[in-house]
Parts: C-alpha cells; sequence; structure tokens
C-alpha cells in the first residue's frame, strides 16, 4: 500500500479545503476528547492514589469546609498513641475559595519536620532549608507557581496571609502541586484567622500493617464525647467525599468524550463518502487497470485514517500541549484534581483518531469496491 | 491456437420489464498480433463485446478465451489480477488520473506487478518515448491538450505489455488531425510491439487502419466487414 502513498496525498490534496476542514473538526473533537479525558485521570488519580490508602484524614464532625473544621491541636498526642498509627501531624488549611473553582489556592500549613516526613517533593528552585530557617517561608507547587506566575523571592499574599516563597517543588502526585506549604504556627497566628491551639485536620500514617477501618474507628471513639468529635477517614475516600459534586460532574463529562468521537465519526464519514462519490469513474478506472476491490477498499479506508490520524495529531497534541503549559487544576473544600497530559492520554487519544478513521472509512470503501466497473465508467 | 476465442457468447441485461440483448450468440478468433477494428451503429453491442474481451463485464452465456483461460470463470479478485497482467484499456475520454503527473498516470498499472522502482522507471520512461511525451512527463493532465492526453492514456495501456490492448473509440474525442496522429501512432504499436489490439470506432477512416475489421448489427457479428468506401457512401 506504500507504494500508493502519493496517490493518497495527492488525492486529499485535490480537495484541500474539504480535507482541511476535516482534519480541523476532528482535532477540536479529539482535543475535547482528550481534555474531558484528562479531568477523568485527574480524579481517578487522586481517588486511587495507592499512598493514600495507608494514609488517614481526621477532621471535624459535620464539617463541609476545610474552615469549619478546628480541631484541637493536642487531639494529635492522643491519636499518635492510638495503637496501628505510625506518625501524624496537624494541618491547618486556608484557601482563597471553599466553592469549586479553577484557580484554588490552598495553604496547608504543617510542621517543617512532618513535611519532610509526610510529603515526597523535589524542590527544584529554592531550599527546604531556606524555608525552614524563615517563619513566613512558603514552598510551592510547581503548578501553582506556573498557573499563579510565582518564583522564589516572591511575596505572595490571599487575603490576611502573606507569605514569601522559599521554594518551588515538584511531587509524584500532580494534584500536590497545586498546594503551597508554611509553617503551622505561622498560619495559627495570622491576623485574622485567629486559630492558635487549632488544626483543620490531622493526618496519620499507619503503622505497618495496621487496618485503616480499625484505626479509624479507634480515633473516632477516642474523642467521642470529647470537646469536638472526630471523623476519621482513609485520605483517598476524603478526598473523593470532598469533590463529591464535582466527581458526579465529571462522572457526566464521559459521555461529552462519546459524544465527541461520535461527532468526529460523522465529520470523516461523510468526508470519505463524498470523496467516493466524486470519484466513482476514478475508482472505476483502477478497476479497469487491473485494481482488486480490496485494494479499492484499502485506499478508500487509507484516505480515511489518514484523515482521522491527521486530526487526531493536531487535536490530540494541541490539548497535551496545553494540558502542559496551562497546568490546570479544578478544586473544592480544598482537594484539588489537577489535569495533566500523560502517555495513556495520548495514546488513548490516538487510538481513538485511529479507530474514528477505520470506522468512519468501512462504508465508504466497501461502496467504492463494489462498484459496478461498467456502470461506474458511464458516471458523470 | 487463436490468442482471443470468443464462443456463444450472449449477453443480456434488464431494464425494468424489459430484456436488452446486445450481443446474441457472438462467435469470434482474434490472432496474435492482430488489429481488429470493431464497427456498429450506437447500441449494437460493440462497446459490450470490448468490456468482455477487456475483463470487466461477464457474459450472460459463453466462452471469452483469451490465451487459453476462460476468463469468464475466473473469480471478481482473478479476472482483476488477470487485467492487471494482461489488458491494456484506452478510453475514449482518456480517464488519466488527473491528481497525477503523466509519469504517476503511465506507471499506476506497473504498482500493481511485482517490479522494482528503477524498472518501473525504465518501463515508463520506455512507453512515453513510444508515444512521443518524454519531455511532459512531469505534467498534469489539465498540462496537456486532448491529443497528449490520448498518448499518455496509450503509454499506460502498454506499459505493462499487455497481451491484448483494447481501445474504445480513442480518437472519439479528438479533432481530425489528432485522430490521423492517433491512428497512425496505434498503427505503429501494433507493428512494432506486435500487441495485438481490438479497437471500438464509429469513424470509418479509423477503422481502415485495422488489418481486420469486422461490424456488429443488433448484438450479431457480420464478417468481413464491406468495403471502406461502401461505408463511406452509406454515411456509417
Amino acid at each position: 500500500m506504500l507504494r500508493f502513498f502519493p496517490y493518497l496525498v495527492k488525492s486529499l490534496w485535490r480537495h484541500r479545503v474539504r480535507t482541511g476542514l476535516t482534519v480541523s473538526g476532528s482535532a477540536v473533537a479529539l482535543f475535547v476528547f482528550c481534555f474531558v479525558g484528562a479531568v477523568q485521570e485527574g480524579l481517578a488519580r487522586l481517588t486511587q492514589n495507592r499512598q493514600a490508602e495507608r494514609s488517614l484524614i481526621v477532621f471535624q464532625t459535620n464539617r463541609f469546609c476545610p474552615s469549619t473544621s478546628k480541631l484541637p491541636e493536642d487531639y494529635g498526642r492522643t491519636i499518635a498513641e492510638i495503637p496501628g498509627v505510625g506518625d501524624v501531624t496537624p494541618i491547618k488549611v486556608f484557601m482563597n475559595n471553599c466553592r469549586a473553582s479553577l484557580d484554588l489556592v490552598v495553604f496547608h500549613g504543617m510542621p517543617p519536620d512532618k513535611l519532610r516526613r509526610f510529603r515526597e517533593m523535589n524542590v527544584i528552585d529554592g531550599g527546604l532549608q531556606s524555608f525552614e530557617q524563615r517563619p513566613d517561608a512558603a514552598l510551592v507547587g510547581q503548578a501553582l507557581a506556573n498557573r499563579r506566575h510565582l518564583k522564589v523571592g516572591q511575596r505572595f499574599a490571599i487575603g490576611e496571609v502573606t507569605v514569601h516563597i522559599a521554594g518551588i517543588f515538584t511531587a509524584s502526585s500532580p494534584a500536590e502541586e497545586n498546594f503551597l506549604y508554611t509553617h503551622l504556627d505561622f498560619l495559627q497566628r495570622t491576623r485574622g484567622l485567629n486559630s492558635v491551639g487549632t488544626v483543620t485536620q490531622f493526618e496519620v500514617k499507619l503503622a505497618e500493617g495496621a487496618d485503616a477501618n480499625a484505626v479509624s474507628r479507634a480515633i473516632d471513639a477516642a474523642f467521642h464525647g470529647g470537646p469536638v468529635a472526630t471523623d476519621t477517614r482513609p485520605k483517598g475516600v476524603f478526598e473523593a467525599n470532598a469533590v463529591g459534586d464535582l466527581a458526579e460532574l465529571i462522572g457526566f463529562a464521559h459521555y461529552l468524550g462519546y459524544a465527541c468521537v461520535g461527532l468526529v465519526l460523522a465529520i470523516v464519514s461523510t468526508t470519505a463518502l463524498m470523496a467516493v462519490q466524486d470519484r466513482v469513474r476514478e475508482h472505476a478506472v483502477l478497476q479497469t487497470l487491473g485494481f482488486t476491490g480490496l485494494r479499492i477498499f484499502g485506499l478508500v479506508l487509507s484516505e480515511s485514517m489518514i484523515v482521522g490520524v491527521g486530526g487526531g495529531v493536531l487535536g490530540v497534541g494541541a490539548a497535551l500541549t496545553t494540558l502542559g503549559l496551562s497546568r490546570l487544576a479544578v478544586g473544592t473544600e480544598g482537594v484539588t484534581i489537577a489535569f495533566t497530559p500523560s502517555w495513556t492520554l495520548a495514546l488513548h487519544g490516538m487510538g481513538a483518531a485511529l479507530v474514528i478513521g477505520v470506522v468512519a472509512g468501512m462504508a465508504p470503501a466497501w461502496q467504492a469496491a463494489r462498484a459496478d466497473i461498467v456502470e461506474s465508467l458511464r458516471a458523470i | 491456437m487463436p490468442l482471443v476465442e470468443i464462443r456463444n457468447v450472449t449477453k443480456e441485461y434488464r431494464k425494468g420489464e424489459q430484456t436488452i440483448t446486445p450481443l446474441r450468440d457472438v462467435n469470434l478468433d482474434v490472432e496474435r498480433g492482430d488489429f481488429l477494428s470493431l464497427m456498429g451503429a450506437s447500441g449494437s453491442g460493440k462497446s459490450t463485446l470490448l468490456n468482455l474481451l477487456a475483463g470487466i463485464d461477464r457474459p450472460t452465456r459463453g466462452e471469452v478465451r483469451v490465451n487459453g483461460v476462460d476468463i469468464t470463470r475466473l473469480s471478481r479478485t482473478k479476472l482483476a489480477h488477470w487485467r492487471a497482467a494482461n489488458v491494456g484499456y484506452i478510453f475514449q475520454l482518456y480517464n488519466l488520473i488527473p491528481v497525477l503527473t503523466a509519469y504517476e498516470n503511465v506507471e499506476m498499472p506497473l504498482l500493481l506487478l511485482p517490479l522494482a522502482r528503477a524498472e518501473r522507471h525504465k518501463r515508463v520512461g520506455i512507453a512515453l518515448e513510444a508515444v512521443g511525451l518524454s519531455d511532459r512527463a512531469d505534467h498534469y493532465p489539465r498540462q496537456l491538450s486532448g491529443g497528449q492526453e490520448q498518448r499518455v492514456g496509450i503509454a499506460r495501456a502498454i506499459v505493462a505489455d499487455p497481451l491484448l490492448v483494447v481501445a474504445d473509440e480513442p480518437t472519439g474525442d479528438l479533432d481530425a488531425e489528432t485522430s490521423d496522429q492517433i491512428q497512425h501512432l496505434l498503427q505503429r504499436l501494433n507493428t512494432e510491439l506486435g500487441t495485438t489490439f481490438l479497437m471500438v470506432t464509429h469513424d470509418p477512416k479509423a477503422a481502415a487502419i485495422a488489418r481486420r475489421r469486422i461490424r456488429l448489427e443488433k448484438g450479431e457479428l457480420l464478417e468481413p466487414e464491406p468495403p471502406l468506401q461502401a461505408l463511406v457512401s452509406r454515411g456509417a
């Protein structure tokens, strides 16, 4: 079939406006398909994170937003003594918006020594040491830094909280790169927050072999009847609950992805059919020269695949570039879902484009391959 | 043994309630290297006979043997392979692929054969030279005159060195002067290459270049063809 590649390309070029419009239409639809895929991947990463299964989040019962959870800081000592608890850290959460937002800025105040133990981060600019030495210092996730154009040495303020950026980090979890870490006591003492002695939540690392549900029940039992009752859940469950409403929307969005595939299928199929109807006589001439029906089928199918894959390369490429550059994330209640490019996304997008090219070309290719030569030669 | 043996060939097709029979019990032998012209009024069945010989149509009854192969019994795919190796077809309206250059149009039948690029290049060069268009190899059909397009069509028909070349009114769309040139070209190729030609034409002058002339009337073959002068005086 490679021998006929120049003919295929020239045939597509003959109707370049039509081909161009079809490729563009496919590209737009596959761009949306990949974007929807990125949102779903982000949600899946958040809720299926293995590390999150071995961590618990302890927060105040009946909370609906981090700002409504105020646990006494000394709960930490009690939690640390519960069997099955490996390590525990207090966390103070402060953010610019509790509702769903595409530009959520979440401050996590943690003791520096705990930050080292609880977070796997790679400081790519600035340093951990300068963070530890300065009380108002902050480490900013790379996605947030890119989105807000933040640089080491700058000051950054949200409401009453102003921090000095001491470092920018990357993390194994893309969602983590949307957070900003600062000192716990700095955040507690910030004017307006007035939360010395209280924290938003505790994060617990389970000891080897400990049962997450049993430890959760033990923690909640320890504070049952105390000044503030707790609700403890595995971190993954906690995050899934926090983004519950968003998750429903994201779940619905995958139908949008299917709709895009259907749209591309219709566009490419129409173009392939028009190309065949325009060239009834040409295909008959080729058959007269000795082209088999199968070869004509292959030529039409190849044209359709070139159009589909062309749209895929443009659409998927544009989507991955946009995702990579924009570092978009949607968040609610202090939990973020990061949209990041990935090889899986690229493979799914290109796979969809290829399948679309094949399926869209089937009926037109069959029509061209089975056409009667003599009748077709008479076609105007 | 004749190159082409047509035995008791009948072609029928239905048009609504009516059964049309463009060919009825036709028998014909064509010798290797012969140049045969086929004349007849419109609807006499001459193009149908040509298409049966070229293997792009099938008879309702009868046998068409070319070089000993009964092509009516070949499957659709085998028939396509057979056409690629054995038949060259010259169309009245040239039917060149508009997006391909003269060179690429002529090369097209060779792409179906197991030939290396260098061999294809050599054969296309020879074919274009044979029709006097070596200097137009890079031209697209829209950049050629009607006569030049038909020359490319002829080069495409002979490039694979087929056993049989069929031509369906090859000069039907050309002016008198260009017609003459094409007729002489076909005559020369028949003589020089020894390829068997079968040409359908309305033009008695074009028919006159053939070594053998036959006529179809209402689906039946009349041979020998009456003298050329008689045809001209009848205004056929």
